[in-house]
């Protein structure tokens, strides 16, 4: 086993909390059984990392084995890193998609490397018909560093891919590229979206955050909820202004519905306005041109925060500026109708 | 001079008084007559009244027990005093029936607060499958609010030609795609799960299920070549494929008999459900071992 193989493995094996050691290893299927109990789990970690070495040398673990562990873990670890989400598009009166997981894999490869000779590019499915791509990225004269991969998750027969944000921002339209190709696109547009979590991100591309429709055999229809205002009060005191109260409760429901909410951390949006007053001489409103300026909302979960400022009576001064801004904001795509849903960097 | 006016007064009003008194005795002393006259009469009313609930009680008794009787011999539906509770209660049972049942139709909706909510039911040769949403939102221009179609199926281009002109047409554009896509699911689900034993490699399959890649043996254990298809469905509408390939992974020149297998078999892809083909593949094996044996 190169020596580079064995200190990549190495390393990878030490990110590894101890207590997901076993789980991550089963996932990559490369020690068998038999090997995996002769290891003692319970010594202390550097030991642990000695006697697995020591198996995947005895088993000839490859470059592609090691990236492999590699992609696993990222698999678990999604939150490390950022991702960025990009769109393609094919030209008008395309074929049919007859996706064909072989060829966009030997196609990619090979696009990589007639471009870069040296680049490993590893591969991983997944169940729901993603696929996750490692590329490590080298130059001509300098062999992959295995140390700053990018990662690639594309959802084939869809238009959209995401990519783990790094700092090697050179080889972006060479991937972009190798993506379109390989997956018989036209075009690829990086959206104005990112965040450390894939599956918000997927919610949001793929408009799955809403999955409660109402049927026939729902048992409560969905404007009857109950108000959830203290039961405990006496009846004979009335709620001031419930009618008020009752009103901001629905369109909260409407707007964010009951599930849970994509986890956004920040948004922000571009607004062009111009401004109205009563008094004469005022100097906002005497401009010809209209008042450009950004908004940025951060928070640690935006879309939670949002829905939760609706009983505390900001929500429709907050409803009334997004809806308002989302109109105006540039490069949009209208995710949601109530909810303009970016983050930009 | 009070006390010679006031014996005047005084006079008067004890004359009063003394005329009051009289009158009074002699009223009380008329009165326990017209009592008891009274009396009396109450009395007797008293016991009529209880001889007329006695006798009411006693016909709502006899009542009670010929209905009883009646109701013992006479057959369920011809009971006329149904509980009117009752009957409401199976229509709203046989109400939620129908609904139940508009799921067979494959295309049903219910109304919602902002417009309806769609619901399309697929089947596949009388199998019912997976059930789609879309909800909409009944404004100008009209718009979908969310949905549950995956998101490999052209929901946006259908939109984008028929939403706002031709909701029905929409509509069923969307259930052909859904539908097809279902029962090409459903017909790989089944090459993978029922005919395992005959394939000798993985099923290669992509999401929309249009593009599906397999070697197989028609006899496992046996020694001949594994037969490799692959199967393209370029109509999205449709369960059937489109392109078949069949060759036979030997790959140099086959005998004739094999060249007739091949080809045969790439006619029975075209034309018949993936799962039914490999069912009548069994079925032969099934028919040549009971031969040899």
């Amino acid at each position: 086993m190169d020596e580079t193989v064995a200190e990549f493995i190495k390393r990878t094996i030490l990110k590894i909390p101890l207590n997901e050691l076993t789980t991550i290893l089963k996932a990559w299927d490369f020690l068998s059984e038999n090997q995996l109990q002769t290891v003692n789990f319970r010594q202390r970690k550097e030991s642990v990392v000695q006697h697995l070495i020591h198996l995947c040398e005895e088993k000839r673990a490859s470059l592609n084995d090691a990236a492999l562990l590699d992609i696993i873990y990222t698999q678990f670890h999604q939150h490390q890193k950022v991702w960025d989400v990009f769109q393609m598009s094919k030209g008008p009166g395309e074929d049919v998609d007859l996706f064909d997981m072989k060829q966009f894999k030997n196609s990619f490869k090979k696009i990589l490397q007639r471009a870069l000779k040296n680049v490993t590019v590893s591969f991983r499915e997944t169940e729901e018909n993603a696929v996750w791509i490692r590329i490590a990225w080298g130059t001509q004269y300098t062999k992959p560093n295995q140390y700053k991969p990018t990662y690639v998750v594309y959802y084939s027969q869809t238009p959209y891919a995401f990519k783990s944000s790094s700092t090697l921002r050179r080889n972006t339209p060479l991937l972009g590229q190798a993506l379109t190709v390989a997956s018989k696109h036209h075009q690829i547009v990086k959206m104005d979206l990112r965040s450390r979590y894939l599956d918000s991100l997927k919610a949001i591309v793929f408009k799955q955050y809403n999955q409660t429709f109402e049927t026939h055999n729902s048992a409560t229809p969905l404007q009857e909820r109950s108000l959830g205002l203290d039961i405990n009060m006496d009846s004979r005191i009335t709620h001031e202004n419930i009618v008020e109260k009752e009103r901001v409760q629905r369109i909260t429901q409407e707007t964010f519905g009951d599930y849970p909410q994509p986890q956004l951390e920040f948004a922000q949006y571009k607004l062009e306005t111009k401004f109205k007053s009563d008094l004469n001489g005022s100097i906002l409103a005497e401009r010809e041109e209209p008042l450009r300026c950004l908004i940025k909302f951060s928070s640690p979960h935006l879309l939670e925060a949002l829905k939760s400022l609706a009983p505390a009576a900001l929500f429709s001064r907050i409803q009334k500026l997004l809806c308002y801004s989302a109109s105006h904001s540039q490069g949009t795509q209208d995710l949601s109708s109530y909810v303009p849903l970016y983050t930009r960097c | 001079m009070a006390g010679i006016l006031a014996p005047g007064l005084g006079v008067l009003a004890h004359l009063e008084r003394l005329e009051n008194q009289m009158s009074r005795s002699r009223k009380q002393s008329e009165e326990p007559q017209s009592v008891q006259a009274q009396e009396r009469v109450l009395g007797t009313k008293i016991q009529k009244l209880r001889h007329l609930r006695d006798d009411l009680k006693a016909a709502v008794r006899h009542r009670r027990g010929s209905v009883k009787a009646c109701i013992a011999n006479v057959e369920p539906n011809q009971i006329v005093e149904v509980n009117e509770q009752e009957a409401l209660e199976e229509k709203l049972e046989n109400v939620k029936a129908v609904l139940q049942a508009y799921h067979f139709t494959g295309l049903s909706g219910k109304l919602t607060s902002r417009g309806v909510c769609v619901c399309i039911n697929t089947a596949f040769e009388g199998n019912l499958l997976d059930s789609y949403f879309v909800d909409l939102v009944i404004q100008k221009p009209l718009r979908i609010h969310h949905h549950s179609v995956p998101v490999f199926i052209p929901l946006e281009e259908i939109a984008a030609k028929y939403l706002q002109t031709n909701i029905q047409h929409f509509l069923f554009s969307l259930c052909e795609y859904l539908n097809a896509y279902s029962g090409r699911k459903y017909q790989a689900d089944r090459l993978q799960s029922d005919f395992a034993a005959l394939l000798t490699g993985p099923l290669q399959r992509n999401p929309l299920c249009n593009l599906l890649s397999f070697t197989y043996k028609l006899d496992p254990g046996g020694q001949s070549f594994p037969f490799c298809a692959r199967l393209l469905y370029k109509d999205l509408t449709a369960t059937l494929p489109t392109d078949v390939t069949v060759t036979c992974q030997g790959g140099e020149a086959l005998s004739s008999s094999w060249e007739e297998q091949r080809a045969s078999h790439e006619t029975l892809f075209c034309t018949k459900p993936l799962h039914q083909v490999f069912a009548s593949f069994a079925r032969r094996e099934k028919l040549d071992m009971s031969l040899v044996s």
